[in-house]
């Protein structure tokens, strides 16, 4: 029994070594991106990729849940930095996590869809998000810019915003990580396995599931919001682009749902072979990468670090 | 002897189908009480509304402890004191046989690394414990049925529900079961049992009730129900 009980900690060591060195050198890379003159815009959109596919993890991989309609977070996110600021003159550190904020009570709005589940509360989100996208397209255009968008005017920081980013990702992967250890964690997953059996068990399903929705919905509005800074321009063509979702979704899926590190891994490689295959076949990429995903997906079902782990069940304890 | 566990009047229809009709049982602490009938004859949708998961018609109640529960969510009656297993194992997938015995104490206070050694000795009583990083599915049919109960008791429950544990389950691993739910029922727990398996249910029970077409035909010691004649016909046809 100690010996045991040894063997776990000694896991745990390993686990927190491997979190934190892994951690390090990621943090060190993306922070040396601007000093050493490397691709600012590829990076910031990684990131940016990276907090997507992760944060869409906790509702779908953790939760069990398939939001197609993930983008009205982000829109939403977009707007109320792009109109707190512009039309409020908010400061940002003030107007991004208030976009979060939008995020979560557009999230509460929504919360009773969570009461549908598979394909059905899929296509209600779906739904929802197109909703969104017509009320803000619908609102005054003093306030939303209408066609055009909203400009940001002079308060473009490419290199502000790409470590704000960075601060938005590494807040959202600590998150994660916490959560896929967490008491609430252990009962999501417990929820999107067998809801009924968690309930019996226990478990207050509809709450857990609350907390596991807000969570997710918090990151991608904060990251609408500071691509608004980066880009420096919000419209609901693009804030409300069912391509978002459908790259989330596909990175995610790609590195594995349900893990921590599937969804980094996943848009690291996506994003690099999209990148790739822009360079080189600008009119097919949508096309080709469609192709690698359908390919992947084929191959491997549960994405790269579900099938890993899934051929080695022992590094489970170590690979988030 | 305290009541650990009693419906009255419970009834649950589906549609037409008067799936459980008025069923009045009691447990008492330490007391094991066998449910047998045929197939579709209710017993499962018995437990399914004790529990909480359907919530009884016409005015049906259930007690846990000599409160009523009636019409509460499914996790209050279990931390109210019900464990149950299901017919089909229905274990958490996609998690450790460790996190799978660790959901139902979720809400406990007592720190992380507690929980897992008992977790961990639970697992070792199963005999289950070298999977223990596992994920549920990766583990067989009868072993699935094994965590089940692992999961089951973690919480130290006073009632337990059992619905065809042995159902599936190789004769060695059977005999071991039985010695588990015996273990249970000597540690003043209420079982309830379901099972097709005779032998076993006149082994292990108090008391045994028969239903039929959802109501009770006879209700008694194991005697009293090996011999009735309804019991007979219900199960041999006439
Ligand atoms: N969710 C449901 N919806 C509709 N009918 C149901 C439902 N669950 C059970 N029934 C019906 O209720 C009746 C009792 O079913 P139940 O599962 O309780 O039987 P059982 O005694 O457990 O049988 P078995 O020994 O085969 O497990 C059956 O006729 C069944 O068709
Ligand atoms: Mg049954």
């Amino acid at each position: 029994m100690a010996a045991r009980s040894r063997a776990l900690d000694s896991a745990d060591r390993i686990y927190f070594t491997l979190a934190a060195l892994i951690g390090s050198v990621l943090l060190v890379y993306f922070a040396s991106v601007p000093l050493l003159g490397l691709n600012v815009a590829f990076h910031f959109y990684l990131m940016l990729w990276i907090t997507m596919a992760s944060a869409f993890n906790v509702a779908s991989g953790f939760a069990g849940y398939m939001p197609f309609g993930y983008v009205a977070f982000y829109g939403i996110g977009a707007f109320t930095t792009a109109i707190l600021v512009k039309k409020a003159a908010f400061p940002l550190f003030l107007a991004l996590p208030l976009s979060g904020v939008a995020g979560i009570v557009l999230a509460l709005l929504f919360a009773p869809t969570l009461r549908l589940s598979g394909i059905y509360f899929g296509i209600v989100s779906l739904a929802l998000a197109g909703i969104c996208r017509l009320v803000i397209t619908n609102m005054p255009e003093q306030l939303t810019g209408g066609s055009f968008g909203l400009q940001l005017g002079s308060r473009a920081h490419p290199v502000q915003s790409f470590y704000v980013m960075m601060a938005v990702m590494v807040v959202a992967l600590a998150t994660i990580l916490w959560l896929s250890r967490s008491r609430l964690g252990k009962a999501l997953r417990a929820t999107r396995d067998d809801a009924d059996a968690a309930e019996m068990m226990g478990v207050n399903v509809p709450i857990v599931r609350l907390y596991g929705w807000l969570i997710s919905a918090f990151f991608p509005a904060v990251c609408g919001g500071v691509e608004a800074w980066y880009t420096n321009v919000v419209d609901t063509e693009t804030a409300f682009n069912t391509l978002t979702t459908a790259k989330t979704v596909i990175y995610a899926v790609a590195g594995g749902l349900g893990t921590v590190t599937g969804p980094i891994l996943g848009a690291v490689a996506m994003v690099w072979l999209d990148e790739l295959i822009w360079r080189q076949f600008p009119l097919l990429n949508l096309l080709i990468l469609g192709l690698a995903t359908i390919i992947l997906v084929l191959f491997l079902p549960r994405g790269i670090v579900g099938t890993l782990l899934r051929k080695k069940p022992q590094w489970r304890r170590y690979i988030p | 002897m305290t009541v650990a566990i009693e419906t009255r009047g419970l009834t649950k229809r589906f549609g037409g189908l008067v799936a459980v009709d008025k069923v009045d049982l009691r447990a008492a602490a330490g007391e094991t009480l066998g449910i047998i009938g045929v197939n579709g004859a209710g017993k499962t949708t018995l437990m399914n509304c004790i529990c909480g998961l359907y919530r009884p018609d016409d005015g049906g109640d259930v007690f846990v402890g000599g409160e009523r529960v009636t019409g509460q969510a499914p996790h209050v009656v279990a931390h109210r004191g019900i464990g149950r297993t299901f017919q089909v194992p229905r274990v958490f997938r996609r998690m450790s046989l460790i996190d799978n015995l660790l959901v139902p104490v979720l809400d406990r206070k007592a720190p992380d690394a507690e929980l897992i050694g008992r977790a961990e000795a639970m697992l070792e009583r199963m005999q289950l414990i070298d999977l223990r990083h596992n994920h549920a599915e990766e583990l067989s049919g009868g072993q699935q049925k094994l965590l089940e109960m692992a999961r089951m008791l973690m919480p130290d429950p006073p009632i337990v529900m059992l619905d065809e544990p042995f159902a599936g389950v190789h004769p060695v691993l059977c005999k071991f079961m039985i010695e588990r739910i015996e273990e249970t029922a000597h540690a003043g727990k209420a079982v309830l049992l379901i099972s097709h398996d005779l032998t076993s249910i006149y082994r292990l029970s108090t008391r045994v009730i028969a239903l039929n077409q959802g109501r009770i035909i006879a209700e008694g010691g194991v005697d009293d129900i090996r011999g009735n004649p309804a019991v007979i016909e219900a199960y041999l046809g006439t």
